[in-house]
C-alpha cells in the first residue's frame, strides 16, 4: 500500500477549515488580537535595543573613556595612555551639578567643560550656529567664554540668548541652546539640565574644588579595528597596580553607557510586556474555547476517515495541521494590526524615549509571533486534542448510544496544561527580564485563574439551586443553562473577570500614589532637598536656614566607600559578565558602583527593622570588635547578604570592617534621605563627607526664595525642588499608565471577542431547544430575555470577582512595593462592573442575534 | 472461503455491573459471491456484528477469519490497512464528509493511499451508481437516496473482496429504498463481489441467496 500525496492531508485540513469559515475567521481573529500586542511590545523593545546599541557611541560621546573623582596626574595618564594603540585621539572633559542663579531664581544645572574633538561620535546642534564644529566651539567656548545651554534652562530661568548666568564665581554669557545633544538622549527626566563651557573655563568658575564632586573624564576614539575589551583588560590590570586614588579610576566603554540609559525603559517594557502576555493569554483561552466546539462537530468526520482508512495518527496530524494553518495564519494578521499598533507606542511614551527614536518591525519579532502562533496554538489546544483519543468509528453504528467515554486519567489531563504552564512561565520571565517578577506573574496568573475558577464554579452550582426555585420559566431556563453548559460559562466568566482585573490593576495600584503626591497641604513629602553640604558649612546654613524661619530636617551625613570584601572574600565585579536577566543587572550595577554610607543613632519614620537587632548606639574604638550596620531589606536580599556577614569597606583608603546586625525596610517614596548602608554612630565621624538634609512645608513662591538665598549664600550646595521632581515623575507615569491601559484594553477586547464566540456557539449548540420552545409559544423577547438574563449573571459576577481580585492584588503590591500607599475609589469599581455586565450582555445579543432570528421551520429539517 | 466465524461472543460492560451479552456463540460461513442477509429486530446485535466484521471494535472470543486471516490477531495498523483494501461499508445515515464534493467523497479512500487513478476510478464508480453528472455537488445538494447512491460508490470504488451494509435502505422512503436496493444488487451481481447486509425489512432480506436470524444474540 502507497502513501497519499504529501500535501493530501494538509490540503484536506485546509479545506476543511474554509468550510467552517466562521469558526476560522473567529479563531484567527481572536489570536490575532493577542499576538497583535506582543508584536508590537517586542517590536518596540528590539527598536530600543538597537537605538541604544547604535547611540551607545554618540552617548558616551567616545568609544572608551576613564573616569575619576580627582583630577588625573600627568604620571598615571602616560602610563595608563602607553597602552592605547598609535593614533588614538583624545580630549578632556569635566562635569559637576551645581547650582546657577540669575538675579531672582535658581537651578539645579550640570556644568559640563568640554574643548575641540568632543564629540567623537553624534552631532552635537545649537539653535543659531547649527551643527558644532571645532572652529565654532573654539571660537565660542575657549575664545570668548560664551556658555551653551539647554533650552529648558532658559526657559525656567526665564532668560534668553544673550542673556548671562552666574556659574560658580563667574559670569557667563549665553551664547546660544542646544537642541541636539546625544550624548543625552536621556538625561535624568531634565532635573538637571546641561550648560557647556569651555575646558579651561571651568577653572573659572572656582567649582573645581574638593568641595564638590567633580567628574573628570578622558575620552578617546579609537583607530577602526581595534580590540575594545582587549584594551580594557589591560587598562583595568594596570588600574588594579596602582595605589591610592589612581586605583579609584573608571573605565567606560561605549557599550556601558549605552546600557545604563537604556535601564529605566526596560523596567517599562518589561511590564508592558508582562500585560502583552496576558492579552495573549486570553486570547489563548479564547481560541482553546473555539476549537473545542470545533473539534467536537468534526468527530463524525473523523470517524468516517477512520473507517475508510485513515488511521488515528493521520487524523490527529490533520487537527495539527489546522492548528498550525490557523496560529500561522492569526500571526500573519497580528503582524499586519502591529503595524499599525506601533507606530503609537513612541507618541505614548515621547517624554521617556530618546530623541531621534523610530520604531521599527523587526523581523526576528515577526519570525518569532509566527512560531508562538503556530506552537502556542498547539500548546493551548493540547488539552482540548486529547480529546480526539474519544473518537471510535464503532460509533458510526450505533447512532444512539453517543458518546462512548473514553474517561481520561487525572494525571493525562493535568499533563495536557503542563505545555501550556511551561510556555507561559517562560515567556514571561523571558518577556520581564526576570526570574522573580516572570514567575511571580506566572504564579499570579494562576492563581487568580484558578480562583476565579472556583468562585464561577460556586456561582453555577448556585445557579443549578436557584433554577429550581426562583420565578419565572426564562429565569429558571437561564440559571438551567448556565450550570448546564459550564465550560462555556467558565470561559467567559474567566475571560470577563481577568479583563476587568487587568483594566482596574494598574490604575488602582497609581491611584494610591497619585493621592499621595498630590495632596495640597501634606508635608511628609518635602520641598526642597538639599546634598552636597560640607561639614564646615552646618553651622551656617543652619544660621541662614532660621533667618528664613525654616528647619533642615533629616539632616544626614553621607561618606563614599567601596565595599571590598565580604567574609574575607574579596566582592569584585566581573565587567564584561553579559548580564540576562533584570536581577543579574542589578546585581552587577550595584557591584560596580561605589556606596553611600551613613551613620545616625536613631531610624527615620520611614524606616523599620524586619530582622536583627537594633545598632548599638555608639562604637568602642578599643573592643578591636568589627562595626554594626544595618542594611537595607531589598539591596541585601539582591546581593544575597546574610545577618552575621562580615563586611570590608575602603572608606578613602581607611580600611573598615562592619558586621550585619539587621535588615531594614525603607519607604523610598517618602523622598527623605535614606541610605542602603547604615553605621551605628561614632565610626564614620571623622571620615570626609558631606551632609544632605530637607527641607519641608514651603509653597512654591517660598521654596523659591529659601532656595536662591541658600544657592547664593552657598554656590556648592546642590538643591532639588522636590515637588517639581515629584509633578514630573507624576506626569511620565501619566503615560506608562496610559500605555498600560491601553494593553489592558486591548485585553478585554480579546476578552470580549471571547464572549463573543463563546455566545453565539451557545445559542447554536441550543439551537433546536430554542426553536423547540418557539414551537411550544414562547415569544421571541422570551428567549431573548433567557439569553440576557444569562450573560447579566455572568457579568455581574465577573466583573464584581475581577474588581475584588484587582483590589486584593493591588493592596498587596501597593503594601509590599509602596507601603501603605491606597486608596479605594468605588466610583471606579462600580463603573467597570456596570460597564463590563452591559458589555457581556451586548456582545451576548449582538452574537446571537440571527441565530435566534431563525425560523423554527429548522427544526423539521434537521431531523 | 471468504468469512468464517467460529465461537463469537461480544459482550459490552454495563453501566451498573457485569456485562451485557450482545451475541452469543455466533457460527457462520459465506462464500465468495454469496449474497447473505441477516434480519432481526432492532437491538438484536446487527450493527454489533457489523462493526465486528469491519474491524471496528473486537470481540470477546470466538474467531473472525476474513480471507483466511484472523482479524482478532491483527494489530490496529494491519487492520486499518486490511480494511481499506478488502472492506467497502454502507451506514445507514451515509456519512458523507459534508464538505467533500460527491467526487471527491468518492476519490476519498483511494486519495488517501496515494491510488495515481483515483479520479478515473472514482468517475467510473459514480457513472457506476449513475451519478455521473453530479460529480461537483455537495452532499447538502443531494437527495437522501441519493446521497445513499454515493456512499455506495465509494464503498465499491477500493473494488473490496467483500461489502458489509447496515440498514442501506433504512433511512429511505419505500419507492427510493426499492431503486437503491436494486442498484446494489446490480452492482454486486456485475462485479461478483460478496455482500453482507444487514436489515429489518423482510422484502430487501428475500432478495439475498441466503437469510440468517438474529435473536437475543445467537443466529435461528
Ligand atoms: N458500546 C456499547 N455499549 C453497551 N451496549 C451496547 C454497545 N453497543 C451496542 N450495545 C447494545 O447491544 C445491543 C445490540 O445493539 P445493536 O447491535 O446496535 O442492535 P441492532 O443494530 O440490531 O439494532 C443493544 O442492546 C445495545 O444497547
Ligand atoms: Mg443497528
Amino acid at each position: 500500500m502507497k502513501n497519499p500525496s504529501p500535501f493530501f492531508w494538509s490540503k484536506l485540513a485546509l479545506r476543511e477549515l474554509l468550510n467552517n469559515r466562521r469558526f476560522s475567521l473567529f479563531f484567527l481573529f481572536n489570536l490575532a488580537l493577542g499576538l497583535a500586542g506582543f508584536i508590537a511590545l517586542d517590536s518596540f523593545k528590539e527598536s530600543l535595543d538597537n537605538h541604544l546599541g547604535q547611540n551607545s557611541q554618540a552617548i558616551l560621546g567616545a568609544d572608551v573613556a576613564l573616569t575619576s573623582y580627582l583630577p588625573f596626574e600627568e604620571k598615571t595618564l602616560n602610563i595608563l595612555e602607553a597602552k592605547f594603540p598609535e593614533n588614538t585621539l583624545s580630549t578632556r572633559k569635566t562635569s559637576l551639578f551645581t547650582m546657577v542663579a540669575t538675579k531672582d531664581q535658581s537651578r539645579l544645572v550640570q556644568i559640563t567643560g568640554i574643548e575641540e574633538g568632543f564629540p567623537f561620535y553624534g552631532k552635537m546642534v545649537l539653535k543659531n550656529k547649527g551643527v558644532v564644529d571645532p572652529e565654532n566651539m573654539r571660537q565660542s567656548l575657549a575664545l570668548s567664554g560664551e556658555a551653551w545651554a539647554y533650552p529648558e534652562l532658559l526657559f525656567m530661568l526665564n532668560l534668553k540668548i544673550g542673556g548671562s548666568i552666574k556659574i560658580g564665581e563667574q559670569s557667563f554669557r549665553i551664547a546660544d541652546t542646544v537642541i541636539d545633544d546625544p550624548s543625552s538622549s536621556f538625561s535624568s527626566f531634565g532635573l538637571a539640565p546641561r550648560v557647556y563651557l569651555g575646558f579651561s573655563q571651568m577653572e573659572e568658575t572656582g567649582l573645581l574644588t574638593k568641595k564638590s564632586r567633580v567628574s573628570y573624564q578622558r575620552l578617546y576614539r579609537l583607530t577602526e579595528g581595534t580590540d575594545l575589551a582587549g584594551l580594557v583588560v589591560k587598562l583595568q590590570n594596570q588600574i588594579n597596580n596602582f595605589d591610592g586614588s589612581d586605583s579609584k579610576i573608571r573605565i567606560l566603554t561605549h557599550k556601558r553607557a549605552g546600557n545604563n540609559l537604556g535601564r529605566l525603559l526596560g523596567y517599562l517594557n518589561d511590564y508592558l510586556g508582562l500585560v502583552a502576555m496576558i492579552a495573549v493569554f486570553l486570547a489563548g483561552i479564547g481560541a482553546a474555547y473555539l476549537f473545542r466546539n470545533y473539534l467536537v462537530h468534526r468527530f463524525r468526520e473523523m470517524s468516517i476517515l477512520m473507517s475508510l482508512g485513515a488511521t488515528r495518527q493521520q487524523t490527529y496530524r490533520m487537527v495539527l495541521w489546522q492548528l498550525v494553518f490557523l496560529g500561522t495564519g492569526a500571526a500573519l494578521i497580528a503582524i499586519i494590526m502591529s503595524l499599525g499598533i506601533l507606530p503609537l507606542l513612541p507618541l505614548l511614551l515621547k517624554q521617556f524615549l530618546p530623541h531621534g527614536f523610530e520604531t521599527q518591525i523587526n523581523l526576528s519579532s515577526l519570525l518569532f509571533a509566527l512560531v508562538l502562533g503556530a506552537v502556542g496554538s498547539l500548546v493551548f489546544c493540547l488539552p482540548v486534542l486529547s480529546r480526539i483519543r474519544t473518537v471510535q468509528p464503532l460509533q458510526l453504528f450505533h447512532e444512539n448510544i453517543g458518546d462512548q467515554a473514553v474517561n481520561d486519567t487525572f494525571w493525562r489531563q493535568v499533563l495536557s496544561y503542563l505545555p501550556l504552564l511551561v510556555l507561559s512561565w517562560g515567556l514571561s520571565v523571558w518577556q520581564s527580564h526576570s526570574w522573580i517578577v516572570g514567575s511571580a506573574f506566572v504564579g499570579m496568573l494562576l492563581s487568580s485563574i484558578l480562583l476565579l475558577g472556583a468562585l464561577a464554579w460556586g456561582i453555577l452550582a448556585l445557579a443549578g439551586k436557584l433554577s429550581q426555585t426562583s420565578g419565572s420559566t426564562m429565569k429558571r431556563l437561564a440559571f438551567r443553562n448556565l450550570q448546564r453548559n459550564r465550560s462555556g460559562a467558565i470561559s467567559c466568566f474567566l475571560a470577563l473577570a481577568l479583563g476587568t482585573l487587568l483594566i482596574n490593576l494598574i490604575p488602582q495600584i497609581y491611584q494610591g500614589l497619585q493621592e499621595e503626591v498630590s495632596r495640597p497641604d501634606d508635608f511628609r513629602i518635602p520641598s526642597l532637598f538639599l546634598f552636597d553640604i560640607q561639614p564646615e558649612q552646618m553651622g551656617p546654613l543652619r544660621k541662614t536656614l532660621s533667618e528664613e524661619k525654616v528647619h533642615l530636617n533629616y539632616l544626614s551625613p553621607m561618606v563614599r566607600a567601596r565595599l571590598e570584601k565580604v567574609n574575607g572574600k574579596s566582592f569584585e565585579a566581573n565587567i564584561e559578565e553579559v548580564a540576562m536577566t533584570r536581577e543579574q543587572e542589578s546585581r552587577q550595577h550595584f557591584r560596580r558602583h561605589n556606596l553611600n554610607l551613613s551613620y545616625r543613632t536613631e531610624l527615620s519614620d520611614s524606616e523599620q527593622i524586619v530582622s536583627g537587632r537594633r545598632l548599638a548606639s555608639s562604637y568602642d574604638w578599643d573592643s578591636g570588635k568589627p562595626a554594626e550596620i544595618s542594611l537595607e531589606v531589598r539591596y541585601s536580599e539582591r546581593m544575597s547578604f546574610k545577618l552575621g556577614d562580615l563586611l570590608t569597606f575602603n572608606v578613602q583608603e581607611v580600611t573598615v570592617e562592619a558586621i550585619v546586625t539587621n535588615f531594614r525596610r525603607v519607604q523610598w517614596n517618602s523622598f527623605q534621605p535614606n541610605f542602603l548602608i547604615l553605621f551605628q554612630p561614632g565610626v564614620l565621624e571623622e571620615a570626609p563627607g558631606t551632609f544632605l538634609g530637607s527641607i519641608g512645608g514651603l509653597d512654591s513662591s517660598r521654596r523659591l526664595s529659601v532656595q536662591n538665598r541658600i544657592v547664593k549664600d552657598f554656590p556648592n550646595v546642590s538643591v532639588i525642588d522636590v515637588t517639581r521632581m515629584v509633578g514630573r515623575v507624576l506626569k511620565i507615569s501619566d503615560q506608562m499608565v496610559l500605555a498600560l491601559r491601553l494593553m489592558a484594553y486591548l485585553s478585554i477586547l480579546a476578552g470580549l471577542v471571547v464572549v463573543f464566540s463563546i455566545a453565539r456557539h451557545e445559542v447554536e449548540g441550543r439551537l433546536w431547544e430554542l426553536n423547540l420552545l418557539k414551537v411550544l409559544g414562547a415569544r421571541f423577547s422570551d428567549i431573548q430575555r433567557m439569553i440576557q438574563i444569562e450573560f447579566t449573571v455572568l457579568g455581574i459576577f465577573a466583573g464584581l470577582f475581577g474588581v475584588a481580585v484587582s483590589l486584593i492584588m493591588s493592596y498587596g503590591i501597593a503594601w509590599w512595593f509602596f507601603e501603605n500607599l491606597w486608596k479605594w475609589t468605588w466610583q471606579t469599581s462600580l463603573a467597570s462592573i456596570i460597564g463590563v455586565t452591559a458589555l457581556s450582555v451586548g456582545v451576548a445579543w449582538l452574537a446571537t442575534q440571527r441565530t435566534l432570528r431563525s425560523s423554527p421551520l429548522s427544526l423539521l429539517r434537521c431531523a | 472461503m471468504i468469512l468464517e466465524i467460529k465461537g463469537l461472543d461480544k459482550s459490552f460492560p454495563q453501566a451498573g455491573h457485569g456485562r451485557v451479552e450482545v451475541l452469543k456463540n455466533l457460527n457462520l460461513e459465506v462464500h465468495e459471491g454469496e449474497k447473505v442477509a441477516v434480519v432481526g429486530q432492532s437491538g438484536s446485535g446487527k450493527s454489533t456484528l457489523l462493526s465486528l466484521l469491519a474491524g471496528l471494535d473486537r470481540q470477546s472470543s470466538g474467531s473472525l477469519r476474513l480471507r483466511g486471516q484472523e482479524i482478532s490477531a491483527m494489530s490496529e495498523k494491519k487492520l486499518t490497512q486490511f480494511r481499506a483494501e478488502n472492506i467497502g461499508i454502507i451506514f445507514q445515515q451515509f456519512y458523507l464528509m459534508p464538505h467533500l464534493t460527491a467526487l471527491e467523497n468518492v476519490s476519498l479512500p483511494l486519495e488517501m493511499f496515494g491510488h495515481k487513478d483515483s479520479q478515473e476510478r472514482a468517475q467510473e464508480a459514480l457513472q457506476q451508481v449513475g451519478l455521473a453528472e453530479r460529480e461537483t455537488h455537495f452532499p447538502h445538494q443531494l437527495s437522501g437516496g441519493e446521497s445513499q447512491r454515493v456512499a455506495i460508490a465509494r464503498a465499491i470504488v477500493i473494488r473490496p473482496a467483500i461489502l458489509l451494509a447496515d440498514e442501506p435502505t433504512g433511512n429511505l422512503d419505500n419507492a427510493t429504498g426499492v431503486q437503491v436496493a436494486n442498484l446494489l444488487f446490480d452492482l454486486v451481481q456485475t462485479t461478483g463481489m460478496t455482500l453482507l447486509l444487514v436489515t429489518h425489512n423482510t422484502e430487501l432480506a428475500q432478495r439475498c441467496s441466503r437469510q440468517m436470524t438474529l435473536h437475543s444474540g445467537t443466529f435461528q
